[in-house]
Formats: structure tokens, C-alpha cells, sequence
């Protein structure tokens, strides 16, 4: 297969485990090129990945998930890359499970492929996260009329559509479930597929409970605006 | 007597308000749209205390004889600015953005180029930006 697909792994703080992902995702084959996008990290994000033989880029001023993801992005564009898969470099997300996410988009002509935790395999979240989680599910369910269970997963490949799309729009902080509807309302192709995912191997997640209820409010309320907006 | 205490102590800090944005325009630390707006806004408040028969003559002409009612409009104005520098704020804040990516993937291709790892034109081609995604023109289709 001739398909070149761009593996964009924004990181922070990710010297530990960005190696090791880095690695599986080579053992993949040649179609796919690792680019890393070190969002201000203070430990050798940079220099370990680069050792590991990916492309990495160095975002001056912190930006959070959103603009990083995006920063990958556009350079993935603009290297001419057919499609690209978001993955994290806490190693949450198992490299053996991107072809899963990736053939859908040729094989069935889909824009947007989500790895879901909550299809088949009972994936353990906290109470705080899971309702999170089933709240933006059941807004999309009333306001799309789509049934999706991993809302906020960010283990996702995007057909080269989806990625100009996304290159010029993308929210900053708190993405996935965002963007999801922002990809409904566009009309693009979106599916769940079920994949295995690791629970994190160090750091915690940035989603910590206190955190919660003003993650949960800005998201609904973003999601709610963007019903109103043009896309 | 009392009324002439207050409507000085007023006027003079009208007055140090307009001489301090003065200096901060004269030091570039203010830009003159921002000044203009403050200029303004100190030297309505000193003319009007130093010249108490102005307001007699304003709340003739529009009607307004309540505290309440000018309070109002007062909180409007600040009300009004702070929404002003919430929404420069967000624009500056999408602007650092793109500013930011731009700098992270020409900082790639230049180091890609000294490595040699690239010829000048496959370089330019994987981080020169296409004008939609660069352009801040599109900054309304951000959130």
C-alpha cells in the first residue's frame, strides 16, 4: 500500500513513555511517519522522540491539546500526507490498533474514525469522567440525533477532507467532543470502531475530578454555540 | 461648602487620570485607540466636576435626575469596555496561536535544511502553510 499516513502525537511531559510509542508505530510499516508535537514540554519530550526517528515540532509557547493536534495537522497537509491518525504519547493508546482506525476511511470512504474504550471491552473510567462522557453523549443523541459512546476519546484518524477541515478550525483545550459535532454538522462521515486501550502508564490524566464540572460547562456550552454556527 | 470639597476632590482626580493616560500614551505603554477612549472619558469627568452647572444642564436635556439612573449608565460604560478587551483578548489569544504554529513548522524546516535531510522545494512544500490554514482571516472560524 502506497497510502502515507501521518501519526500525530501531540505531547507533554511525555519523555517516558513517547519512545516506546513511538517504536510500535514504526514496527507498523512504511506508510506510516511519526510526527510529534512537543507542546512546551520541560523534559526531554523532544530529544527522546527524535532518537526514536520521528519529526518533531517544537511549539514555542505552550498551546494545550487543541493547538497542537492542529499544528500536526497542517504539516501533515502540507507534506502531502493522505491521512492522519491522533494519537497520545502516554501510551493510553495501543499503536497496534491504528490500522483499525485507518483502513475505514479507505475502505468505506469514512472521514473521521474514532477508537472507542466503551464498544465491546468494559473500559473502566472514573465516576466523574464517565458521566462527562455520557452527558456530551446524550447532548449529540438529542441535538444530531447520532448514537456515539466515547465522546471524548482522542484516539481518531481523519480522511485528508476531515484534516483541512479540522486545520482551520479546531477548539483549543478541551477538542474531542467538540470537534465531533462540529464533524456531524459539517456532514462528514463519522464512525466508533472498538479498540483496546491501555490505562495510562505514567502522569495522570489532565482531567482531574475537580476539574470536572468546569470541563463539562465550557464543553457543553462551546458545543451548544457551535450548533448556532456555520461550518 | 460641603458640595465644592467633593466636586474638587472629583475634578482633581479627574484630572491626574487624564495627565497619567497622557504619560502612558507619551510612553507607549497605552495604544491611542485605547487612549482616545480614556483621554476622553478623564476629561468628561473633570470638566463635569469643576463645572457643576454642565450637569444640571445634561439632566435637564435627557432626564435624568436619579443617582440610580446615572449609576446605570456609568456601569453600562465599564460594562461595555471590559466586553471590548474580552473580545481583543480572544483575537490576540487566536492571533498567538497561529503565530506559535507557524513558528514551531518553520523552525522544523530550518532545521530539516541544515540537516540536509530535504531539498529546498520538498521543504517548502511540507511547512509552507496553504494560505487558508496560515491566514489569520479565519479567525472567526475558530472558536
Amino acid at each position: 500500500m502506497n497510502r502515507r499516513i501521518a501519526v500525530i502525537i501531540p505531547a507533554y511531559n511525555e519523555e517516558q513513555t513517547i519512545g516506546g510509542v513511538i517504536r510500535e508505530v514504526k514496527g507498523l510499516g512504511d506508510g506510516y511517519a511519526v510526527i510529534v508535537i512537543n507542546d512546551r514540554s520541560r523534559d526531554n519530550t523532544t530529544g527522546n522522540a527524535e532518537a526514536e526517528g520521528a519529526t518533531v515540532l517544537e511549539l514555542p509557547v505552550n498551546l494545550g491539546i487543541g493547538g497542537a493536534v492542529q499544528t500536526g495537522l497542517k504539516y501533515a497537509l502540507a507534506s502531502g500526507f493522505d491521512a492522519c491518525v491522533q494519537v497520545d504519547g502516554d501510551g493510553q493508546h495501543p499503536p497496534h490498533e491504528i490500522p483499525k482506525l485507518v483502513e475505514p476511511l479507505f475502505d468505506n470512504g469514512l472521514d473521521m474514525v474514532v477508537g472507542s474504550r466503551f464498544l465491546g471491552s468494559a473500559y473502566r473510567v472514573p465516576f466523574m469522567r464517565s458521566l462527562g462522557i455520557r452527558v456530551i453523549s446524550v447532548f449529540l443523541k438529542i441535538t444530531m440525533g447520532v448514537s456515539f459512546k466515547d465522546t471524548t476519546s482522542g484516539f481518531r484518524a481523519l480522511s485528508r477532507p476531515a484534516m483541512e477541515f479540522f486545520a482551520t478550525c479546531y477548539p483549543q483545550d478541551y477538542p474531542e467532543p467538540e470537534s465531533l459535532l462540529l464533524a456531524y454538522k459539517k456532514g462528514f462521515k463519522v464512525a466508533e470502531v472498538a479498540v483496546e486501550m491501555n490505562y495510562r502508564e505514567h502522569g495522570i490524566s489532565s482531567i482531574t475530578p475537580i476539574r470536572a464540572a468546569y470541563y463539562m460547562t465550557k464543553v457543553l456550552l462551546a458545543m451548544l454555540i457551535d450548533l448556532f454556527r456555520k461550518v | 461648602m460641603q458640595m465644592l470639597h467633593i466636586r474638587l476632590f472629583i475634578g482633581i482626580i479627574g484630572i491626574i487620570f487624564f495627565l497619567a493616560t497622557f504619560e502612558f500614551i507619551r510612553k507607549r505603554h497605552l495604544r491611542e485607540e485605547y487612549a482616545i477612549l480614556w483621554l476622553f472619558t478623564s476629561s468628561a469627568v473633570a470638566v463635569l466636576s469643576l463645572w457643576p452647572g454642565l450637569i444640571n444642564v445634561l439632566s435637564e436635556v435627557t432626564g435624568l435626575y436619579y443617582i440610580t439612573a446615572v449609576l446605570t449608565i456609568v456601569f453600562s460604560f465599564v460594562i461595555a469596555v471590559l466586553m471590548h478587551y474580552s473580545i481583543a483578548i480572544s483575537k490576540i489569544k487566536e492571533m498567538n496561536k497561529e503565530l506559535t504554529q507557524k513558528c514551531a513548522l518553520l523552525e522544523l524546516r530550518v532545521k530539516q535544511l541544515e540537516r540536509g535531510e530535504r531539498t529546498g522545494d520538498e521543504v517548502e512544500r511540507a511547512t509552507g502553510l496553504e494560505p487558508a490554514t496560515s491566514s489569520l482571516g479565519s479567525l472567526h472560524s475558530t472558536s
